[in-house]
């Protein structure tokens, strides 16, 4: 596979990851749409003292900021999208994330709810763009982007809110985890910066960009053309993560379960925090393996070992393995009909577990993760597979084809630890030992959410040439 | 508990009968393969109807009629809407072959571009959702794969 992207008619983020320390995500709503139109239009030429959109073009040397623009359903209508052009978009997007449906869909129920969402978020009619700003590591350079942003809403764009995130250490989390290790190999993409193989086929272009042959045959499009091709979605989430909750359950499940509390984190999420993934690292988290290695391996083989298709080593209900079941069997199709590239960034002050937190602190994880189909792959990664245990295919280990030593089947209960509901009630994690039937497993029961969805959107990131388009849409 | 799919689907007046008979059975080996790589689909049978006989079966030697239905009838596991993409992708080019025989079938092929439109057409189309459609009867409450995890073997060649 060879595509050619026109990478110039690409907005960044989709395709490139910026490698910087400190983003800003405004949260915007259209007053006035002919002006906000000649507003997006000086953004895409970088005119009138604006950034200029940041396009998948490799910039040497690095720019002082990096800047992406995306549109709700909502926003493209202020914008002068007709309703019969929307029914061709996303069915996912065009619910929206505070839709009910879409709500009970993914999970964000009970305190993550979208009537408990932050910064105006939670009213989705009134979220219309998502304007994002990354710079190295200088605060006065966010800051002097931003005031001349701010300067150009007026009279024509209302600012609902602005999220500030910060990039921990080393990529961390405020978990502990080391994130940023696993992304998809697109088809056509530039590389990464810092090359981390993995075991995996290579996405087609039309799981990222509207307009290119997708997994399974076909392509994603919509109407009017100019929006289509180079075009792309993400779900923008703010993800709050209670840290202190996160390290009581690993205290006081890891005496559960009978194992160390470092191991239990690092069976919940398929990977220790220092990110090396169990799966090749099953009994200790080692020294960080080199990126030729630390994302270059597969759950199923030929013989055993290597196949862990038991999840005996890494769960099969763990974090990684459900967002991404690499080569396991799965019903439906497989992991490259639903990849996902994440750029998010911490948000909020690191945690110390030397200084407790005087108060509640709000800290967590804010970004976008982005595809070519919000109802293919975000939504789907996140109902059927982070809460739901039963995507699975029955399978056995080889030279075990009676099932003697267990079935992949029994061995996993529950929703992802992170990214699930889990309520208390039925809340469940299975570590998986030998035995027929899942008879010998250990599962956690009980636990509660310790991630909380705190804001949400679906957007929708036009090529350069559609952000042209719906520039002039009512300037016309 | 599985849910039914009970697709009739009206064919164009003046299709070859012999023509789509013969379509409908070079690609029952590869709408099997598909069905098992699925792996949520119980059972499947395509039928082709008539609904100008008395007994609605395509007779032998019969005149042709404009009144041929194409039936797509399965039980399945979990949800059809969420997994539409996933099918599209498995059963796609089987299902391109079929609509171009069936009334409104050529908007929406290829179906791998058009998954909400086909996702539509199975909607308007499936008798199990129709308000006279009575609830499926089961003779046990398991999944495929539960089924399979407790032994039972695929069909080999299905």
């Amino acid at each position: 596979m060879s595509t050619t992207i026109d990478f110039s008619d690409v907005q960044g983020t989709i395709l490139r990851g910026y490698r910087v320390d400190l983003a800003r995500h405004f949260i915007l709503t259209v007053t006035n749409g002919p002006k906000a139109g000649a507003f997006i239009e000086a953004l895409v030429d970088g005119t009138d003292g604006l950034p200029r959109i940041t396009t998948a073009v490799h910039i040497k040397p690095k720019p002082e900021c990096f800047v992406n623009v995306a549109f709700t359903a909502a926003g493209l209508t202020a914008l002068g999208l007709s309703d019969q052009e929307l029914t061709t978009f996303d069915a996912g997007f065009q619910r929206g994330a505070t839709n009910a449906t879409t709500a009970g869909k993914v999970g964000d129920t009970g305190s993550s709810a979208p009537a408990n969402w932050v910064g105006g978020l939670s009213n989705g009619a009134a979220v219309h763009i998502i304007l994002s700003v990354w710079v190295d590591d200088d605060p006065a350079v966010l800051e002097k982007v931003s005031a001349t942003l701010r300067a150009a809403f007026a009279g024509c764009i209302t600012e609902l809110s602005a999220h500030d995130a910060k990039a921990l250490p080393d990529n961390h989390v405020h978990f502990g985890y080391r994130d940023n290790i696993a992304q998809p190999t697109v088809d056509g993409a530039p590389p990464r910066k810092r090359q981390i193989p993995d075991d995996q086929p290579v996405v087609p272009t039309g799981e990222f960009l509207l307009g290119y042959d997708k997994a399974g045959g076909g392509q994603y499009s919509v109407q009017p053309s100019q929006l289509s091709k180079n075009s792309s979605y993400a779900a923008f989430r703010i993800l709050e993560q209670d840290v202190v909750a996160f390290e009581q359950f690993l205290d006081a499940y890891s005496k559960t379960a009978g194992i160390s509390a470092e191991l239990l984190a690092a069976k919940v999420c398929g990977r220790w925090r220092n990110g090396n993934p169990i799966e090749l690292q099953p009994d200790d988290p080692g020294t960080f393996l080199p990126p030729s290695e630390v994302n270059n391996f597969k759950y199923v083989a030929p013989q055993l070992p290597p196949d862990d298709t038991l999840g005996l080593k890494c769960p099969i209900g763990s974090h990684i393995r459900r967002n991404n079941p690499r080569d396991m069997a799965v019903i439906g199709t497989d992991s490259v009909h639903h990849r996902i590239v994440r750029r998010a960034m911490p948000y909020g002050p690191s945690y110390d577990p030397s200084v407790p937190d005087p108060a509640p602190v709000k800290r967590g994880l804010i970004g976008y993760f982005i595809n070519a189909s919000i109802f293919n792959q975000f939504e789907f990664v996140q109902s059927q597979w982070s809460l739901r245990s039963s995507f699975v295919k029955a399978a056995t280990a080889p030279g075990d084809p009676d099932g003697t030593n267990g079935n992949a089947y029994f061995n996993i209960s529950g929703q992802d630890v992170f990214l699930g509901v889990n309520d208390p009630k039925s809340s469940s994690f299975t570590l998986a030992a030998i035995g027929q039937g899942g008879t010998n497993n250990t599962t956690i029961t009980g636990f509660s959410r310790m991630i909380t969805t705190v804001g949400a959107a679906y957007v929708f990131f036009p090529s350069m040439t559609g952000l042209r388009y719906l520039a002039g849409l009512l300037q016309r | 508990m599985a849910s039914p799919l009970s697709l009739f689907m009206p064919v164009i007046p003046g299709t070859d009968l012999q023509k789509m008979a013969q379509d409908l059975a070079q690609f029952q080996t590869a709408l099997g393969e598909a069905l098992q790589s699925i792996g949520t689909v119980h059972y499947a049978r395509t039928l082709i109807l008539d609904g100008a006989m008395p007994n609605l079966q395509v007779g032998a030697g019969s005149k042709p009629t404009d009144n041929y239905v194409l039936a797509i009838i399965t039980e399945y596991d979990g949800s059809f809407d969420d997994y539409i993409g996933d099918f599209a992708s498995q059963v796609g080019d089987v299902f391109n072959a079929f609509l171009k025989y069936v009334v409104g079938g050529a908007a929406i092929i290829p179906v791998q571009s058009n998954q909400q439109a086909f996702l539509e057409y199975l909607k308007t189309n499936d008798a199990s959702q129709a308000p006279t459609a009575t609830p499926i009867y089961q003779a046990y409450d398991a999944t495929v794969q539960e089924i399979y995890a407790h032994g039972i073997k695929p069909v080999s060649g299905s």
